[in-house]
């Protein structure tokens, strides 16, 4: 079975061929005349205006995991749907189950107020 | 295309679903009633507790549901109750710990009986996938409980580290049962148990593999050596409670998920994994013992200890039989109440503003000899002194041990036990032979009292009169043959 992956590994070897050769030539051949503004940060041509490892607010964060909990919703929503003649009416409780015990996280969420942006 | 009809019998998990139900509907009341609920909640909580151990004393035999992917039988019945127990008690006795350093609210009720419903999960685990699923419930609760005071360095460190840990080792574990499918095809216990009986399903270097990585995922879990660098400071950092939490409950899961991994599903490979668990038990006394004899803070000294005992309770699975599995469920019932008696009074301490270190203890027994009385006889037990009941477990481990033809492990075990009562006996030491400095007002709460008294009843009663809880324990393993 190992033998139909053969192509992939030659594709494997031959992207690790061309991506390390380039860099290792560059490395090798090219000329290293380092100065401030090359070394520098890019942003858009013009001088950096702040640091480069901004702090984000924490707000970002939990609006980053309210987005995961409900695309993975989604991404059982959809094989869930495509396949609903076949699973019958158990199929239908076990999602109404799963929707209704993320509608309690999500209850609790918004009563919290960390939907809240002020 | 018709799907196959599932059988279902939720009748069979209904411990689980009142867990369940009853947490989504207390976080739903913590989340309307704000602060102005937390006592009901409590109370909510242990009655729900209480409700769940009479719910699963009233099944009885074997049976499974979905498919074989939920098991119940004697032992998972037992190892809940026990579970319930390990939850119910911490909650207990920190009524007004979680009141005092702002952890009221709910949640943390809450978070508490959803690790509680995963680790049940796990013991009543029939597949692979329903294990994982019961062991990350339980793993991220206990995630979260670990840095619950987050304005606490040491709690928000403890929870970081026990969340980037305990993540590889669930990594470990899944890709020890991806191996277990590549070599099987299939993920459920009797049907990989299934294709081991056949002949090809013998002498696999892969599936040797995959047994030894599930091996290592489920040893994080229980905190055995080399996988117990995180319980120090772990056990250090988590609010009290938790710690006393944690030291039990998903101990007892990944054990009993261990028995019915190796004992029903890889009884033919034991030539792999019983060298492997030796080498574990073996390394984890040895920790355990050695490890304790320098610390000097009571929860860290507490984390040694418990990597010592999961090491003896790992010879009752070197064991490999029914006398194995007894002692192993003896022991962490024993090892249950030792632990929360201990936490108990350390909470009880805390109230008082008295530090977590051993020397904060100096010269207890003259100001409150009661109190340094009760703790020194938990260290006793801890210990394994009779007539204490630590000394009924770890007796009933070695004995099997020794049936089991594992002499020199016994031997082992019985050394180290001598080494790490050393640093118990330390404690009792301080308590009784230093000078005190100050003053002690050591009160316990209303649940404290409840929970520090029935811990010290059980460790003397089982010690002196064990047999009820033979009785019990060797009925519950009667399901391995």
């Amino acid at each position: 079975m190992l033998e139909h992956y053969f192509p992939i590994l030659v594709l494997l070897g031959a992207a690790l061929a061309i991506g390390g050769g380039a860099m290792g030539f560059s490395y090798l051949v090219g000329p290293k005349r380092p100065y401030h503004e090359k070394l520098d940060q890019y942003e858009c041509g013009f001088a950096p205006l702040g640091r480069i490892r901004m702090r984000f607010d924490v707000r970002f964060y939990l609006i980053a995991i309210i987005f995961i909990v409900f695309d993975i919703e989604a991404a059982f929503l959809f094989p869930w749907a495509v396949a609903f003649e076949s699973i019958g009416l158990i199929g239908f409780i076990e999602m109404m189950l799963f929707l209704s015990v993320l509608l309690v996280g999500y209850a609790y969420v918004w009563k919290k107020g960390a939907l809240e942006w002020e | 295309m018709a799907v196959e009809q599932l059988d279902i019998h939720l009748v069979l998990m209904m411990p689980e679903i009142l867990v369940a139900i009853m947490a989504m509907a207390l976080l739903l009341l913590s989340a309307w009633t704000h602060k102005g609920g937390a006592g009901v909640i409590h109370w909510l909580t242990m009655m729900t507790i209480v409700a769940v151990v009479l719910v699963i004393q009233v099944g009885s035999g074997t049976a499974t549901t979905f498919g074989g992917q939920f098991i119940t039988d004697d032992f998972s019945r037992y190892v809940k109750v026990v579970m319930c127990l390990g939850m119910v008690l911490p909650v207990l006795m920190s009524a007004d710990y979680i009141r005092g350093h702002g952890m009221d609210g709910g949640e943390y009720h809450v978070v508490t009986m959803f690790a509680m419903l995963g680790g049940m999960i796990m013991a009543s685990s029939g597949g692979f996938l329903i294990l994982y699923l019961g062991l990350e419930l339980m793993s991220l609760s206990l995630y979260v409980l670990a840095a619950w005071r987050r304005d606490d360095r040491c709690s928000s460190e403890a929870g970081l580290k026990y969340f980037v840990l305990g993540s590889v080792a669930s990594g470990l574990l899944l890709y020890g049962i991806s191996m277990v499918y590549g070599v099987t095809g299939g993920t459920g216990f009797a049907e990989v148990a299934s294709f081991l009986g056949k002949p090809e399903g013998h002498g696999s270097q892969l599936l040797a593999l995959g047994v030894v990585m599930i091996l290592a995922g489920m040893g994080f879990k229980i905190a055995a050596v080399p996988f117990h660098m995180w319980a120090p400071d772990v056990y250090q950092g988590a609010p009290t409670p938790v710690t006393a939490f944690m030291s039990v409950v998903p101990k007892v899961a990944a054990i009993a998920a261990l028995f019915r991994i190796l004992f029903d599903v890889f009884p033919t490979y034991h030539v792999q994994w019983v060298p492997i668990l030796q080498l574990f038990a073996v390394l984890s006394m040895a920790v355990g013992a050695f490890g304790g004899l320098v610390q000097t803070n009571i929860k860290r000294l507490l984390a040694y200890s418990s990597i010592g005992h999961v090491g003896y309770m790992l010879i009752g699975l070197v064991a490999n039989s029914q006398a194995g599995a007894q002692g192993v469920l003896v022991y962490i019932t024993i090892y249950l109440f030792m632990t929360v008696g201990v936490f108990g009074l350390i909470i009880a301490f805390d109230r008082q503003g008295l530090g977590e270190n051993i020397s904060d203890y100096q010269g207890l027994a003259r100001k409150q000899p009661v109190m340094a009385f009760v703790m020194a006889m938990f260290m006793f037990s801890m210990a394994g002194i009779p007539p204490l009941a630590g000394f009924i477990g770890k007796f009933s481990i070695f004995m099997a041990a020794v049936k089991g033809g594992f002499i020199p492990l016994a031997v082992v075990g019985v050394l180290f036990s001598a080494v790490g009562a050393f640093y118990y006996i330390r404690v009792v030491k301080v308590m009784y032979f230093d000078q005190p400095e100050g003053e002690f007002k050591v009160t316990l709460s209303g649940g404290g009292f409840i929970v520090v008294s029935l811990s010290l009843f059980m460790i003397f009663f089982w010690g002196i009169l064990p047999g009820d809880l033979l009785a019990w324990t060797g009925a519950s393993v009667q399901a391995f043959h």
